[in-house]
């Protein structure tokens, strides 16, 4: 076969090189994380509802949980997304400053989603070492938070290249891989939300 | 050396002598320690997956050996109860943890690009950190065992044994830690296969023509993202109940001991898969070379490997029939047991009637492919039996699981594991492996593998339970034991035998030719050993069977001596998921110490935990930002907006 013809069916157009988008093996890499990240919430989330099944006892032993900082935190992690969503948009199209307030605004509601986690921590009737709900409390929003602090420490380093003028209109693989975390934390704190705060307010025990 | 454009149409060239040198100098490591240290190359890292994974086993198998001189006869004192804890419980977690998966990572990174017919993985610096990660963590499994402190309570390690109150020293504390330290190496190596088999793949080899030897480790990496997570954690909670006093194991604060194997087994069953199907696909990429012919039912055996994996996720509690558990749990848990037996007679059948339709030619490598069948069938038979609930009731902790264990994880790892080292040898190196001593050494590992091996079903039917470090003379186990033991040492004979070949063939084998086997896929395209860049010119590829489409009478050809020039860098074609049509130039890394520092600051992390050295931990933690942004720093070759 000439050259020609190979050219014709293999390489039609120009390819790009390095970054494209989804086109880069980051963003698999990024998709693959949180598969295996997602598992391990499950996983305690199913040991959470497994040590309820066993129990004869009250769960949580010491009544359904406060939700006076723990909506705040949702509604602040919600609001990310928007906030997330709108740099990563605006990006697209060039508009350096409303991403700059894009990313600034979404790492302050994280920086606030951690710090209200951890007064919730402290206003807890209950120790890590209390009981089994307790642990598992503990173990999960801990968990949680360690990751809203990656995706934090992440989005701080996406502000910093933006800075430095690696990242731009037609660089933003990093910010889509970043905004794809950060939307996946978000997703795990609704269903840490729901099982930690919200089921034992409708469970009947 | 940036690129300057944004876009680049390759010039399509029959390659010369001018670019193999220009490829050579791009992507040759350079001499001395930091090109050691800093390397990149798949091969390389591939290979000391290989090396290191065989000196575990060694290690597991000296283990092994301790044990059956312990047990060669009734009432012996050679090993003392508390030392030989620590022998079964080192041995079962050396082999299953940092030899069988490891081995299968080690043929996995050496071959994927070759056979996918690019040049690297797709992250060639997670694929370094993930062999420091392993030997950093394998190493940090065993400094207990030195000090007379390895783990001690099985390599399942069930609570309460395994908690604080009845295993008080550090054994267990260094058990733990270490499988949430080798878990990230395991999952960041799942990572890297599951992205290079979607991305990186040979333009034209679309999804069907992806050969078999990916499908199983692809299929056996997917499972491990999700599998892992489960063991990691449940160690991680282990820990912190031994630790801190907190109370998911623990009964009086209401903690479940059952929530601990719910976790384990979650975990250890999709593990028994991805150490298996691997080793499967090596047998069926090896087996159809020396039957001249194609593999019986490609596609089949494929869907069958997806559905074995996804079936392995719905068997566990048949680790847990007799914890007491509702009968309509075990009901349901024994008949999906039973019906993973079918997609494992699929690839059976295709074995057999590959070498019933072929021409086979008896090679050494032929000889393990085949001896793993044989082996397959036999463990398969005792898994068959050991899911039917009231037949496990009688055989659980019996000598008969230790038999069925090791027919599956012998027969079906370390069998295709040596074949395949016989047949990708020659690829490696460049020389064949001694036949002679081939026959030698197949012939000892086969004998003494069931010599030592089948005994133990009757010495368990018999009612000897596993574990035990003596038996008094009248429980009538003395003659089995004895011959156990024998057959072991056959067998270790063998390996012997093995490792000696290894050593001799690589200065003194016959040369190899590119593809002295004359097989089909594209890893013989290229010389043996292969050049650092693996291929001049990327192929393209248009059957299942690259070099065989001639004979086979295919109506495309692939395109083999002529492709685009990609000699900007260590660069290579990123290609879509289904159809594999080239849709990006992708720049690859290399040279780098960064994968190398963060696997020593994740050790210095364990470390500082172990030692409950709090400011170590805290410190190599917060050490890993900066690193991590070195390791991340945008490179203008890479396409990142960087005024070079």
């Amino acid at each position: 076969m000439n050259a020609a013809a190979y050219e014709q069916r293999t390489l039609p157009r120009p390819l790009p090189v390095g970054q494209a988008g989804r086109h880069t093996p980051g963003w698999w890499g990024m998709l693959a994380l949180i598969g295996t990240e997602a598992s391990i919430f499950a996983y305690l989330i199913f040991s959470y509802f497994y040590l309820q099944s066993q129990t004869s006892q009250p769960w949580p032993p010491s009544g359904p949980p406060s939700l006076h900082l723990a909506v705040p935190s949702t509604v602040l992690l919600l609001a990310s997304i928007a906030t997330m969503w709108w740099a990563e948009s605006r990006l697209r199209l060039g508009r350096m400053a409303m991403v700059y307030t894009g990313l600034v605004l979404t790492l302050l509601l994280g920086v606030a989603y951690v710090v209200l986690q951890c007064v919730d921590w402290h206003l807890q009737p209950f120790l890590p070492s209390s009981n089994a709900h307790a642990s598992l409390y503990y173990a999960i929003t801990a968990l949680h938070v360690l990751h809203a602090a990656t995706a934090v420490v992440m989005l701080a380093a996406m502000i910093w290249w933006c800075a430095l003028g690696h990242i731009d209109a037609q660089h933003h693989t990093a910010v889509t891989i970043a905004a794809l975390y950060w939307y996946f934390v978000v997703a795990v704190w609704i269903a840490v939300f729901i099982t930690l705060y919200l089921m034992p307010w409708i469970d009947p025990h | 050396m940036a690129v300057n454009s944004t876009y680049h149409t390759p010039a399509i060239v029959t390659p010369d002598k001018g670019l193999k040198r220009k490829l050579e100098s791009m992507w040759s490591d350079p001499p001395g320690r930091y090109g050691w240290l800093a390397t990149t190359d798949h091969k390389m890292i591939g290979k000391r997956y290989l090396v290191t994974a065989f000196v575990f086993l060694i290690l597991g198998g000296l283990e092994a050996l301790g044990m059956r001189l312990q047990l060669a006869q009734p009432n012996e004192h050679l090993l003392p109860p508390e030392l030989y804890n620590q022998f079964f419980s080192m041995h079962g977690m050396t082999m299953i943890f940092l030899y069988s998966l490891p081995i299968l990572s080690g043929f996995s990174n050496y071959l994927w690009p070759l056979i996918l017919g690019t040049r690297d993985m797709a992250f060639p610096r997670l694929n370094a950190f993930t062999y420091w990660v392993f030997l950093l963590a394998g190493i940090f499994l065993y400094i207990g065992f030195w000090e007379g402190k390895g783990t001690d309570v099985g390599w399942f390690n069930y609570v309460p044994l395994a908690s604080r109150a009845y295993d008080p020293d550090w054994n267990v504390d260094i058990y733990s830690l270490g499988m949430v330290f080798l878990g990230i190496s395991t999952t960041a190596g799942a990572v890297n296969f599951i992205a290079t088999m979607f991305r990186t793949r040979a333009p034209g080899m679309s999804i069907s023509r992806v050969p078999i030897m990916i499908w199983g480790t692809l299929v056996a990496n997917i499972g491990i993202l999700f599998a892992v997570p489960a063991v990691s954690l449940d160690f991680l909670l282990l820990w912190l109940d031994r630790r801190f006093g907190t109370q998911f194991f623990d009964v009086s604060g209401g903690g479940r001991p059952l929530l601990w194997q719910h976790l384990f087994w979650i975990f250890g069953h999709p593990w028994v898969y991805a150490i298996v199907l691997p080793a499967m696909s090596i047998v069926s990429q090896g087996l159809p070379v020396y039957c001249r012919r194609p593999l019986v039912a490609h596609s089949a055996v494929v869907l069958a490997t997806i559905l074995t994996m996804v079936l392995g996720f719905g068997v566990w509690v048949h680790h847990m029939f007799a914890t007491g558990l509702p009968p309509i749990a075990m009901g349901y848990f024994a008949a999906a047991s039973f019906v993973i037996v079918i997609p494992s007679a699929v690839s059976v059948f295709a074995w057999v009637a590959t070498i019933w339709t072929g021409r086979p030619v008896f090679t050494t490598a032929f000889k393990f492919f085949v001896a793993e069948i044989v082996l397959f069938v036999i463990g398969g038979v005792s898994g068959f039996m050991t899911a039917s609930v009231p037949l496990d009731l009688q055989l659980t902790d019996t000598y008969f699981v230790v038999a069925h264990i090791h027919y599956v994880l012998i027969g079906i790892n370390v069998f295709p594991v040596v074949g395949g080292i016989y047949h990708w040898f020659p690829k490696m190196t460049g020389r064949l492996m001694d036949e002679r001593l081939g026959r030698w050494n197949f012939w000892l590992m086969f004998i003494g593998f069931n010599l030592g091996f089948f005994p133990m079903h009757i010495s368990g039917l018999e009612g000897m339970p596993r574990r035990i470090y003596t038996y008094p003379a009248n429980m009538g186990w003395g003659n089995l034991n004895l011959i156990t033991t024998i057959g072991s040492f056959v067998f270790a004979l063998g390996v012997l035998l093995f490792v000696i070949n290894v050593i001799r063939s690589r200065s003194r084998g016959e040369r190899a030719s590119a593809n002295p086997w004359d097989a089909s896929t594209l890893e013989w395209a290229t010389e043996s050993p292969p050049p650092s860049y693996n291929f001049a010119v990327i192929p393209r590829v248009a059957s299942l069977h690259p070099l065989w489409e001639s004979r086979l009478d295919e109506r495309s050809r692939s395109t083999l001596h002529e492709g685009p020039v990609l000699d900007d860098g260590h660069q290579l074609p990123g290609t879509t998921p289904l159809d594999a049509e080239p849709d990006v130039i992708l720049d690859m890394p290399s040279l780098t110490l960064a994968p190398l520092v963060t696997a020593l600051l994740i050790a210095g992390t364990f470390l500082g935990l172990l030692l409950t050295t709090w400011w170590l931990a805290g410190a190599c933690m917060l050490a890993m930002i900066p690193t991590l942004l070195w390791w991340l720093w945008p490179r203008a070759e890479a396409g990142w907006a960087v005024d070079a």
